[in-house]
């Protein structure tokens, strides 16, 4: 994962003495689909031998993937509206399992379970925690720095998720197929870049026509 | 110093485990150093999990005070626990926990069935060695349930009573006072050996188990073999123990229980051992919100002895612990702990009436406090510094400064 200031500053770097590829030229899309390896998804909690449960205890993962220019076409720094994300807590699960924002954005993370949630992060992204709060309640987070941020809940170890925060909007989550989908991408070369919780990051090149239009790139990375 | 402080056989498996861990961590830039996730075959129904906790800290083999059942120090101790649970059947689990201290040969500290008769019911049977009924704090098996190093004082200090040996009179007794971690009494087992703690915090007993849940509502009851002072995988005197718990949730974040238990504690190579219990009660609250936990238990327990003290009223004594703790985390990374504990004893007039009566084992009160850093999520060090005092013994103030490595996953 290669989102890091650095990245940007490099990115406005090349932008700035480049000429523009874009200029009259007609915006592209990027679709297409990432195919995971099957493997287990779901998340076990801890054996803790006071609190073994009989049967199934599981807590399934949705896990999708994340595709990503880097770095991003100038289009990418425009200035937008403050937007908020939404991270919510239910069945022990976060959900969802992966969020994507733009920097700036603010992540509610309401309790909507029937327990204690405490929801933290030691990440170098983000480091916060929200401390213990009951059902109903929810507090909130703003992501200012470009990275990815692990989520825990320090009461129940299964839980986890992850937080990935952009400098710019040229970004897509999966949905549960793996389809995704970046509109908007200026015409020229292009490092797309694909990021799965069990995967390697995969990198590839795509060419936007001068001309738009959709570019297919499917991606079937290696499980870890 | 330093050897003083740390042993060098822990030093090499800590060092030993963190390397070997870090070579088996992905190696991704983002990822978590250590390993984090508990093991598991691909269907998910076998779980291992792993607990390394090293502690380091200054010797306490004058004072005694932070010595365990096994003649270990709390304080200056290698722990490695291996936990698995496997489920073969929705109705079914099988769980089990492998502990070896300080890298001898590993004991089972855990090792039970959980069968749940009704699916839609939450009652569950334990059979095996089963976690314990009685209290709050022994149900806390692992190393960050406790918000600081030491146990608490009703857990863990070894009063001066022995189970396979008793006193044959008031003087007897007395006379021990401040001495459990080497106790000797004239009837039974001649050879000096530690006391026993009012619940031992370090071992499980055996026996069967039911719980059940609904609403804010928690019971469990269990017949095991030990008694509360002394678990056993094999009984050892014919007796039972009968203990119990109900717990209430009335609110989000509070825990309020109540323990009873009452079983035979002396062994059958005791003299007149015959039916002679312990007896206990306890009672615990927790409350926990925003960055903060608190908690606190009181035990009560008696035991009952073959022979007539002096006064010839005076057939059992009593011991009472009582402790609060509480936990703060000022950031994400680091957290305050402390814990506040006092372990009393009963009166008992000795021959020579001169002398007024004095508690039968020397009191003990104990302070602990220190903070903690999470490495990472998993990976956790924290330091304490702990004062004890003791109304009697040859030591009476020591404070001990500890630190701990603490991993899981």
């Amino acid at each position: 994962m290669t989102i890091s200031r650095g990245a940007c500053l490099i990115a406005a770097f090349v932008l700035s003495v480049c000429a523009d590829s874009g200029s009259g030229a007609a915006n592209g899309t990027i679709r297409g689909r990432v195919s995971l390896q099957p493997g287990p998804v779901d998340a076990v909690p801890r054996v803790t031998v006071t609190d073994v449960v009989a049967g199934r205890h599981h807590f399934p993962v949705d896990r999708r993937s994340v595709v990503y220019l880097d770095p991003a076409p100038r289009a990418a720094f425009d200035a937008r509206e403050e937007p908020r994300g939404r991270m919510d807590q239910r069945n022990e699960t976060f959900v969802p399992h992966v969020l994507a924002i733009v920097a700036g954005t603010t992540v509610d993370f309401p309790n909507s379970d029937q327990t204690y949630h405490n929801v933290f992060s030691l990440s170098k992204t983000k480091s916060f925690d929200l401390g213990r709060y009951a059902v109903g309640r929810s507090k909130a987070i703003r992501f200012d720095r470009p990275g990815i941020v692990r989520v825990f809940c320090d009461i129940h170890s299964h839980m986890s998720a992850y937080i990935l925060v952009f400098a710019h909007r040229y970004f897509a989550v999966t949905d549960p197929e793996g389809r995704y989908r970046i509109d908007g991408v200026p015409p020229g070369t292009h490092s797309v870049m694909t990021w799965s919780e069990s995967a390697p990051l995969d990198s590839r090149r795509i060419v936007i026509p001068e001309t738009g239009g959709e570019v297919e790139h499917n991606v079937a990375p290696l499980r870890r | 110093m330093l050897h003083m402080l740390i042993p060098a056989r822990l030093v090499r498996l800590v060092v030993a485990t963190v390397a070997l861990s870090y070579g088996a961590a992905p190696s991704n830039g983002w990822a978590q150093g250590l390993p984090e996730k508990p093991l598991r075959t691909p269907d998910g129904r076998l779980v291992v999990s792993v607990e390394l906790t090293g502690t380091v800290g200054s010797r306490d083999d004058t004072a005694f005070f932070n010595y365990t059942d096994y003649e270990r120090n709390a304080l200056r101790m290698l722990r490695l626990g291996t936990s698995a649970a496997w489920r073969p059947a929705a109705w079914l689990a099988l769980a089990a926990e492998l502990r070896s201290e300080d890298l001898e040969h590993p004991d089972v500290y855990a090792a039970y069935a959980r069968i749940r008769p009704w699916r839609t019911r939450a009652l569950d049977i334990d059979v095996g060695r089963i976690p314990p009924a009685f209290g709050a704090f022994g149900r806390r098996a692992y190393s960050m349930d406790n918000p600081v190093i030491g146990y608490p004082l009703a857990y863990q200090y070894l009063t001066s009573l022995r189970t396979d040996a008793v006193p044959a009179n008031a003087d007897d007794l007395l006379r021990m006072r401040g001495r459990g971690w080497r106790s000797s009494f004239p009837v039974g087992a001649a050879t000096p050996a530690p006391g026993v703690p009012l619940v031992n915090g370090y071992r499980w007993d055996t026996g069967v188990q039911v719980r059940w849940q609904r609403g804010v509502v928690d019971i469990t009851t269990a017949v095991t073999n030990g008694s509360l002072s002394n678990p056993r995988l094999r009984d050892d005197n014919g007796g039972k123990q009968v203990s119990g718990r109900v717990a209430m949730r009335p609110a989000v974040g509070l825990v309020i229980g109540a323990s009873g238990a009452g079983g035979a504690w002396l062994a059958r190579s005791v003299p007149l051992a015959g039916a002679h219990p312990q007896t206990a009660v306890g009672a615990d609250i927790e409350y926990s919100r925003d960055h903060w936990i608190v908690r606190g238990e009181l035990v009560l327990s008696r035991w009952s002895l073959p022979m007539p003290l002096l006064p010839a009223s005076a057939s059992a004594v009593t011991a009472v612990g009582r402790w609060v703790e509480g936990r703060y985390r000022i950031t994400p990374r680091v957290f305050l702990a402390g814990r506040a504990d006092h372990l009393g004893f009963s009166r008992l007039q000795g021959s020579d009436r001169a002398i007024p009566a004095r508690p039968w084992d020397a009191a003990v009160t104990r302070v602990e406090a220190g903070a903690g850093y999470y490495l990472q999520r998993n990976l956790v060090a924290r330091a304490t510094v702990q004062r004890n005092h003791r109304g009697g013994g040859r030591v009476a103030n020591r404070t001990f400064v500890s630190a701990q490595l603490a991993y899981w996953f």
